[in-house]
């Protein structure tokens, strides 16, 4: 009981209760995990446009000359390479190659980056900044507890930006960020999300977000706007094939073994954390497991932590599984060991309370956008 | 149809049961549906398996979990509502209806004495601060 009095608040909190949010703990804090019915909420996003806070993530900023130098040291994307106002997604391997967190990365200028990281990581990352700080010309600003997010997703997403008063011209191209104001206040507009949809992810000071988010849903209506909890956030991003930190990876998966093979810079020449591993696995193809994603081929649904069979032997755990509710399949994401086979196609058993259930590897991302 | 309250008796686990004729049909509460929500998987047990009361006899599903089911009063399972199964929402809609999950024959008198009134447990709910 004690615990849930320390749980963290939003300052979208008050809102949320105002418009009957059911509220649950995630990650230290107290979100709404729905409004209404998950599956609805889900389709208001493939079909039209969601609203969602977002405000638990962390926000870093790295300010000063070595930015640059600091961030390269540190991920397997090659930095150097981004343009002004371009993210990037990659992770922060510790030097076992193991992740420590997933994160975006927004160049907002050649000594400012931002980076968005996950609210269950926030002390873990900011710890691991410091640490590699060492005599570098560069300052680790956490403003977290300062800064609020709301992710607005789905087709209709730059219309209703519009409605607001920010003409196309004025929209961040997809994966990009711009300063923008929107309603007079100033905000960070980044054209990035979490559901497979386009749309965008607005950071804003505390003292303003509720302004924001109030005349969002108000003027995001008449587009069939609906604000939508952490529960179809979670489907959302399972369907569309997108991973997330403590399930789909932790400490003990590389970038490599995550499938995430895609993220990764080959010809980066600067030596960064986990470097050695990352390409070792990568050139050796040596991992000992390898994420996959796979659908049920009957109604059952798959959950985190069940067993992977691959003829009748243990050959795996599935780390994300549920719903899938735009395809109306059952779907997962899951580690097998490489001694088995891991290709499209493969056919697999997801043991269920001691049964085992049909399934198929399939090509992620489950969900593509039309 | 709609059903009679003052006929469904209920466990703190939220099943309910309805005396019809020498069986019992079963199903899960209409609180227990609001807090799963969707409903959007369930397995049932084969007609002629037999429990005791309190022994899991299936699994509902929502988007969010998976959740058991445990009998509310032991007995030999005679019929299982093969709608549900093909059409999970029916419990959504109609849990003490359409959506009932099985019918059983053969259980004690007194463990259905043993069960609390709809009233009884509407007040139960309340006392543990739902």
């Amino acid at each position: 009981m004690g615990k849930e009095k320390d749980l963290k608040k939003t300052a979208l909190y008050e809102e949320h209760k105002k418009i009957g949010a059911k509220m649950v703990p995630f990650a230290g804090w107290e979100m709404p995990v729905q409004y209404a019915n998950i599956i609805q909420e889900h389709l208001t996003v493939r079909n039209k446009a969601g609203l969602f806070d977002v405000s638990h993530m962390g926000q870093v900023f790295i300010n000063g000359k070595e930015a640059l130098n600091f961030l390269q040291k540190l991920v397997p994307q090659d930095i150097s390479k981004l343009a002004t106002e371009k993210a990037v997604y990659t992770q922060l391997p510790n030097i076992e190659g193991g992740i420590i967190d997933d994160l975006i990365i927004y160049k907002l200028d050649d000594c400012k980056f931002l980076l968005i990281i996950n609210a269950s990581r926030i002390d873990e990352d900011v710890k691991w900044l410091l640490s590699n700080q060492n005599n570098l010309d560069v300052s680790i600003d956490n403003q977290s507890d300062n800064l609020s997010m709301i992710a607005l997703q789905g087709p209709l997403a730059s219309d209703i930006l519009v409605n607001l008063g920010l003409t196309k011209e004025n929209h961040p191209r997809r994966f990009f960020i711009k300063k923008a104001k929107l309603l007079n206040i100033d905000v960070l507009l980044a054209a990035t999300g979490y559901t497979g949809e386009d749309g965008f992810e607005i950071i804003v000071k505390n003292e303003e977000v509720c302004k924001l988010w109030v005349e969002l849903l108000s003027k995001g209506e008449k587009f069939g706007l609906k604000p939508i909890g952490l529960a179809a956030r979670d489907t959302l991003r399972l369907e569309a094939g997108l991973f997330l930190y403590g399930q789909d990876m932790t400490e003990n998966t590389t970038p490599v073994e995550a499938s995430l093979v895609w993220t990764i810079s080959k010809d980066k020449k600067e030596d960064y954390s986990g470097k050695d591993k990352i390409l070792s696995q990568m050139n050796q193809k040596n991992e000992s497991k390898r994420l996959v994603g796979f659908k049920m081929l009957d109604k059952s649904i798959p959950r985190h932590d069940y067993r992977i069979y691959i003829n009748n032997e243990d050959s795996g755990v599935v780390t994300s599984g549920g719903v899938a509710p735009f395809l109306g399949e059952n779907i997962g994401l899951g580690y097998i060991n490489t001694d088995k086979p891991t290709a499209i196609g493969t056919k697999i058993d997801i043991m269920i309370r001691e049964k085992l259930h049909p399934a198929e590897i399939v090509k992620r991302p489950f969900y593509v956008k039309k | 149809m709609t059903t009679d309250m003052t006929k469904v008796l209920c466990t703190k686990s939220h099943e309910y049961f309805i005396k019809e004729g020498k069986s019992l049909k079963m199903g899960v509460t209409d609180f227990a549906v609001e807090q799963l929500g969707d409903v959007v998987f369930i397995e049932l047990p084969e007609v002629d398996s037999s429990f005791k009361k309190g022994d899991i006899f299936g699994t509902i599903e929502s988007v969010k979990a998976a959740s058991e089911l445990y009998i509310p009063v032991g007995g030999t399972v005679i019929e299982i509502n093969e709608k549900v199964i093909e059409k999970p929402e029916l419990i959504n809609n109609d849990c003490f209806g359409e959506g009932w999950l099985i019918k059983v024959k053969d259980f004690n008198e007194a463990e259905v004495e043993e069960a609390m009134t709809y009233d009884e447990y509407k007040e139960f709910i309340e006392e543990e601060g739902h």
